[in-house]
């Protein structure tokens, strides 16, 4: 599979919309293993660089690869899960119900099974059959991890992924993103929040007016610094 | 690809099936445009035969853009949409499935309506049974094509419904125009060369519609 040593790499990548730019020839090369954090402020082009990671977003120049090969590749997709701000559930369709279609739509062997294997992992198996809009914030995020990782991928990319989620849950999901990383997972993040990022993350990359400001191996000093310049941006 | 085709159908008429916000608003005005169609057709038998088949097309239309302008909102919901982007299907199985869903819609839409239109006319159904079962099937499938991509545009812009009427109107009134004129022949038991060359007009649409959706849909649905 591995083409190139590098999860995702981008090669001037920009995007534009009709009135702003909104990325300017971002050069990044991410390999496995690592958790890296998106940082930057309101407007600074983190969920629009999530989305052209997640080949979501068409780039107006520049490219994306995985794995050194090109996002166009529609069976290349089954190496990307991604977890957004929205649940990304279908109202009409049981929590169970959402899993299995996932892995339907993935080719998973028996995705009954495995839709049930996740359940439980993310210790969500007694209400499989409830609806999304029955469940809380915090419990739909569950399953959106869950179905996130159904299909086993190699990079997994999360927007803001700690929003609205309690104490609890917040410490559950760092221990699971840690888990995820060791066993080597490339999973690249976005959030405000520099405490999190110097927690969590091994690599923080800051954007600032479209622009990748900083990319660095950071210790918490580093992190820090960066999260506020990224509250400044 | 084929099993991805069926689970999203799958999917979306199970979603349908526990919602019931569609199919049902579809069917009851449909009900009621041709009601009101018939209130107002005061004529002769003869003259009811010349424009039952307008009437019936334009009932088909107006109704069945309720569901097909549906069939992509109800994806935007939640950021659905999205997770349906990053599965690894390609951009045609997805347009096939939901013209698929939109054409069920359409012949369920049909099933009630014909029968109804025919009542209310006082033509005889059964005696042309068979030319309208293949002028449904041929009418439909270019309906639900342009409705469809329209529908995913339309969508992602945010203009749901409004938009949606203005634009696959003019692009659909040959077409509307090819099954009203199918259906006046059948009722008035003319199927000769005429009627035989709108059929064809008919697959000709299908063919150049469905073929257009394939093309057309990867770039309909970008951000």
């Amino acid at each position: 599979m591995n083409d190139s040593e590098f999860a995702i790499e981008t090669h001037g990548l920009s995007k534009e919309y009709a009135d702003r730019v909104v990325l300017r020839q971002i050069d990044l090369a991410l390999a496995g293993s690592q958790i890296v954090c998106l940082m930057g402020g309101n407007g600074a082009g983190k969920t629009t660089l999530l989305g052209c990671l997640a080949s979501l977003v068409r780039p107006t120049a520049g490219e994306v690869r995985w794995f050194g090969r090109p996002t166009a590749i529609p069976s290349a997709r089954r190496w990307i899960g991604m977890v957004a701000h929205e649940s990304r559930l279908y109202p009409q369709l049981t929590l169970r119900e959402n899993l299995v279609f996932s892995g339907r739509m993935y080719g998973i062997d028996q995705p009954l099974a495995a839709a049930n294997r996740w359940l439980a992992e993310v210790h969500m198996s007694e209400h499989a059959n409830r609806f999304p809009m029955h469940v809380s914030r915090g419990m739909r995020q569950r399953i959106a991890l869950a179905r996130g990782l159904l299909h086993e991928p190699r990079i997994l990319l999360l927007d803001e992924p700690f929003a609205g989620l309690d104490d609890a849950g917040t410490i559950w999901l760092t221990q699971r993103l840690r888990g995820l990383r060791d066993a080597g997972l490339l999973i690249c993040l976005t959030t405000h929040d520099a405490a999190k990022a110097t927690e969590l993350t091994d690599r923080t990359c800051v954007l600032r007016y479209g622009r990748l400001c900083q990319v660095s191996q950071c210790d918490e000093a580093d992190a820090m610094q960066q999260g506020r310049q990224a509250r400044v941006a | 690809m084929t099993a991805h085709y069926w689970w999203i159908i799958h999917k979306d008429l199970v979603s349908e099936f526990r919602a019931r916000r569609v199919w049902p608003a579809m069917l009851l005005l449909g009900i009621v445009v041709a009601l009101v169609f018939s209130m107002q057709m005061d004529l002769l038998p003869h003259q009811k035969q010349r424009i039952v088949g307008g009437l019936l097309w334009l009932a088909v239309f107006f109704a069945g853009m309720t569901a097909v302008d549906r069939s992509f909102a109800a994806e935007h919901e939640d950021g659905c949409w999205q997770g349906l982007k990053m599965l690894p299907l390609s951009t045609s199985t997805l347009f096939l499935a939901k013209l698929t869903v939109n054409l069920l819609a359409l012949w369920a839409l049909q099933i009630l309506l014909v029968p109804l239109f025919f009542g209310l006319s006082e033509l005889p159904l059964l005696a042309h049974a068979r030319e309208m079962l293949l002028i449904s099937a041929l009418a439909s499938p270019g309906m639900a094509a342009v409705g469809s991509l329209v529908s995913a545009l339309a969508a992602g812009s945010g203009r749901s419904g409004s938009l949606l009427v203005l634009v696959v109107l003019p692009l659909l009134i040959p077409l509307v125009l090819a099954a009203a004129e199918c259906t006046r022949l059948a009722v008035q038991g003319q199927i000769d060369g005429t009627w035989w060359r709108w059929i064809q007009l008919l697959g000709a649409f299908d063919i150049i519609f469905v073929t257009a959706g394939l093309l057309l849909f990867e770039y309909a649905i970008e951000d």
